[in-house]
């Protein structure tokens, strides 16, 4: 009778299964255990994270590790993944021509028409001008009440103000004008400008400003000037009050960043421009056909990201054969929220920008190194053992309901791998980059978050608004309540719902919003990457051959993924699912398990 | 931080027998008797008058049976702010020397430009701030009031928690501005609305207490003495 390991070292995750077999074969399976991956995949860092694994899954059965007897690792594919973002426009504003943002609470509602007057030098007025009000925060909501309600002869169209009061001020005024507040930096204002302003009904948006026909009405422009106001009028779209000045030198553009070409060496070399999209560029990707390496124009951003992931590729094989190369990308479009450069109240504009996810491949990563140290440190026999597409589709034969010929998909955090087998048991495989880390990137880039960590869990865990201290209203638009009221540091806020309770998200971002992003981001990167990789490894290229996929790895755990994919894949009349791993382990530890059952499989040999 | 009433009953004994100790060695020096001691409790501790042969910090106890009992709000869009006993009558300015007129203004002052109706009631019940923001908020229309004890300590309360589980609490009232008050006013109305609420910066000294916990003990003595649980609350327009 003797123990046996199985261990996956993957990109993020490492996986352990521990299976007990008897002299005449039979095998019973023991633990299972998980933890994060120290160091690159195929380092030998990562020994750190099989020992702590080990560990934890002979602590579950109350054992030791060095009870266990053979330990086998996997065959890494010798393919890492990283992800970069390049924005591709960017808007500048110059000379201030535009103040377009949503405080939470602008007064009056309308148009208004006039020259820029600033608070202290109201006696420059004349009788028979329209003024908009400018007034620092120095000045209080009494002080600015009182000089409009005082002076009736100066007719005071608009109000903009610094400090957050315009409602104060509204509530105060003989003669209801609309008020924009918390400028913040209103002291770049120009005294006697023609301006515009206009606050939205409470619900709506603004119409006038963000239509370029609505801003030459109000500020008598010709047609040559509308053209140039085209720009203001879009980054003021969905706002709910704005200020629109006309100023001579005043300008808005949307600069087109030079953020290099790709360059891809195949069956045909491509070069494509990053600015030209997402779609291009998987287009020339497809059109390269099998490609034998990717590069990126020198001293670009992209150029440095793929040069990047090269370098710490070869740090990994330091042999002298070491061939290093970029052997698949994968471009996503979209969105990033950019501070607006010259602006007055912090706005931001959504740019547009790629997402790129790259894979490199080398020929062979020092495993056996790993297995060297694991022997020396745990004094147990190590053996690098398998394949690991084999492996895993080894360990996804242990889902009940399925039989060959079968495909997986191993979604884990780098990488989306595909494996067919055929019922002779050949293997047909194919690696490509763009997985959980990349849809991370997206969410963080599109919701502005600035913080991977809270990305990921976005990514993980379902939303829910927590409308009063004892109910909250989920994103399915269930309600529930509680018992025992909710911490009143939730309250009003998006949180996410996870077992350990509830995170709130500190962004002000409604959770249609973050939903939408959230699905948009999965499907972009897994449901482009699903068909890219089936239909790579299916025979004849045609999707239609296959007819069952597991799903396997990390993100096949996710809550909405597998739906995703089950509906896609529905049209080809393909069966597929959410694997469970010896009926019990859900999409987790395929590969550990089919290192655990190929001993047996040796054995019998 | 924990103060019993025996605590706060050694701590005033202490001050009393020093100061009238300080007042039998230079008479000139104090101003024994004056009776009013209103706005002086940002003045230097030189000034503060003896208390010798004194067991109130006010000899006058101000009646509030002649003002309207505070009535129950049914406006969905108001906010209660509950002041002290002491509040504007007998201590004029909080802890750190803000005039609390101003206190007031800017509370409501946030209340109003979120939109909600402030409305102003004095809890003669308890000086808890807890207690007091939740009697607050129990008035209120809205559900939501805020408790604002003389020396400044301030706390956002809902009418269905537990007196000690409230919304948001306040408690280094020597580090409060005019802008946290105003911030704190915005907060109770947009716990109204059901908006998310914007945290609010505010300092922290973990030398406010040794330092000030002398004179927050005695302020709170002055505003406990004007305590009538018999009219309970009234509506109190400063």
């Amino acid at each position: 009778m003797s123990y046996i390991a199985g261990v996956d070292i993957g990109n993020s995750t490492t996986e352990v299964c521990v299976g007990e077999v008897t002299p005449d074969g039979n095998l019973t399976f023991l633990t299972t255990a998980s933890c994060p991956t120290t160091g690159t995949k195929g380092t030998i860092e990562n020994v750190h994270s099989v020992k702590n694994a080990l560990r934890l899954a002979m602590d579950r059965i109350g054992r030791d590790t060095s009870d266990i007897d053979l330990i086998r690792l996997n065959e890494a594919a010798p393919v890492i993944g990283d992800t970069a973002m390049e924005t591709l426009t960017e808007t500048v504003i110059t000379d201030s021509s535009m103040i377009g943002h949503n405080p939470s609470t602008p007064a009056g509602a309308g148009q208004a028409v006039g020259e820029i007057l600033l608070i202290g030098k109201l006696s420059r007025a004349v009788p028979g001008t329209d003024y908009i009000l400018a007034a620092s925060a120095e000045h209080t909501y009494e002080e600015v009440a009182a000089t409009v309600n005082q002076n009736p002869d100066v007719s005071i169209v608009g109000i903009i103000l610094q400090a957050d009061e315009a409602v104060l001020v509204e509530n105060r005024l003989t003669r209801k004008v609309p008020v924009i507040d918390e400028v913040r930096r209103i002291d770049r204002l120009p005294d006697g400008v023609p301006a515009a302003i206009e606050v939205a009904l409470p619900g709506q948006t603004i119409r006038m400003l963000s239509n370029p026909y609505g801003i030459a009405t109000l500020l008598n422009l010709n047609a040559d000037e509308t053209r140039t106001v085209t720009p203001i009028a879009k980054s003021l779209i969905g706002k709910r009050s704005a200020v629109v000045l006309k100023t001579p030198g005043g300008n808005i553009h949307e600069n087109i960043l030079p953020a290099g070409e790709i360059y891809f060496y195949g069956d045909r070399n491509i070069t494509v421009s990053l600015d030209e999209g997402a779609d291009r560029i998987m287009q020339a990707e497809t059109e390269a056909g099998d490609i034998r390496d990717i590069s990126g124009q020198p001293d670009t951003n992209v150029g440095n990201m793929l040069s990047r992931i090269r370098t710490g590729m070869s740090e990994l094989d330091r042999s002298e054969q070491a061939d290093v190369r970029i052997t698949d990308i994968l471009a996503v479009d979209t969105l990033a929220p950019v501070l607006i450069s010259g602006a007055l109240a912090g706005e931001t504009c959504l740019e547009k920008a790629v997402g790129i996810a790259a894979m490199v491949r080398t020929q062979k990563l020092p495993m056996q190194e790993i297995a060297a140290r694991l022997h020396q440190d745990l004094e147990t026999e190590v053996k690098v053992a398998g394949v690991e597409a084999v492996m895993a589709s080894l360990g996804a034969l242990t889902t009940p309901g399925t039989k060959l010929p079968l495909a997986i998909l191993d979604m884990g955090g780098g990488s989306t791998d595909a494996a067919v087998i055929s019922e002779e048991g050949r293997v047909t495989l194919t690696h490509q980059a763009g997985a959980g880390e990349l849809v991370s990137m997206l969410i963080e880039t599109e919701l502005g978050l600035g913080d991977r960590h809270i990305a990921e869990q976005i990514k993980r865990y379902p939303l829910a608004k927590v409308e009063s201290l004892f109910h909250m209203r989920m994103e399915n638009g269930q309600m529930t309540f509680v018992d025992e009221s909710i911490d009143p540091r939730f309250f009003g806020r998006v949180v996410l719902l996870t077992e350990n309770g509830l995170i709130r998200i500190e962004q002000e971002i409604p959770m249609e919003k973050i939903v939408q992003v959230r699905r948009e981001a999965k499907r972009k990167v897994f449901v482009t990457n699903a068909f890219r990789a089936l239909t790579k490894v299916a025979p004849d290229h045609n999707l239609r051959n296959i007819s069952t996929v597991v799903l396997v790895g990390g993100s096949a755990e996710d809550f909405e993924i597998p739906e995703m994919l089950m509906e896609e894949f529905a049209d080809y009349r393909i069966v597929c699912g959410r694997g469970n791993i010896r009926g019990s382990e859900g999409p987790r530890n395929a590969v550990a398990t089919g290192l655990v059952l190929s001993y047996i499989g040796e054995r019998v040999i | 931080m924990q103060i019993s009433e025996e605590l706060i009953r050694q701590i005033t004994s202490a001050v009393i027998s020093q100061m009238s100790q300080a007042g039998a060695s230079s008479e000139s020096g104090s101003t024994a008797g004056t009776g009013d001691v209103s706005g002086s409790w940002s003045t230097s501790a030189g000034e503060v008058p003896s208390m010798a042969g004194r067991e109130r910090i006010n000899e006058e106890k101000t009646s509030y049976a002649d003002y309207p009992r505070a009535k129950q709000g049914t406006d969905p869009k108001e906010v209660v702010i509950g002041v002290g006993a002491a509040f504007q009558r007998e201590i004029k300015k909080t802890i750190c020397g803000i005039p609390l007129d101003e206190v007031l203004r800017n509370v409501k002052a946030g209340i109003e430009e979120e939109g909600m109706i402030p409305r102003v009631v004095k809890i003669l019940d308890t000086s808890d701030v807890c207690f007091m923001a939740l009697e607050a908020a129990k008035l209120s229309g809205s559900g939501i009031g805020v408790g604002i004890q003389s020396k400044g300590t301030t706390v956002i309360h809902q009418r269905d928690l537990y007196p000690l589980s409230n919304l948001e609490l306040f408690p280094q009232a020597p580090l409060m501005t005019l802008e946290t008050y105003r911030q704190i006013g915005q907060n109770a109305a947009k716990y109204v609305k059901g908006e998310q609420v914007v945290p609010i910066p505010s300092t922290n000294d973990p030398m406010c207490r040794p330092k000030y916990q002398v004179k927050a003990a005695l302020m709170h003595i002055a505003e406990t003495e004007q305590l009538d649980p018999e009219v309970g609350a009234v509506e109190w327009e400063g």
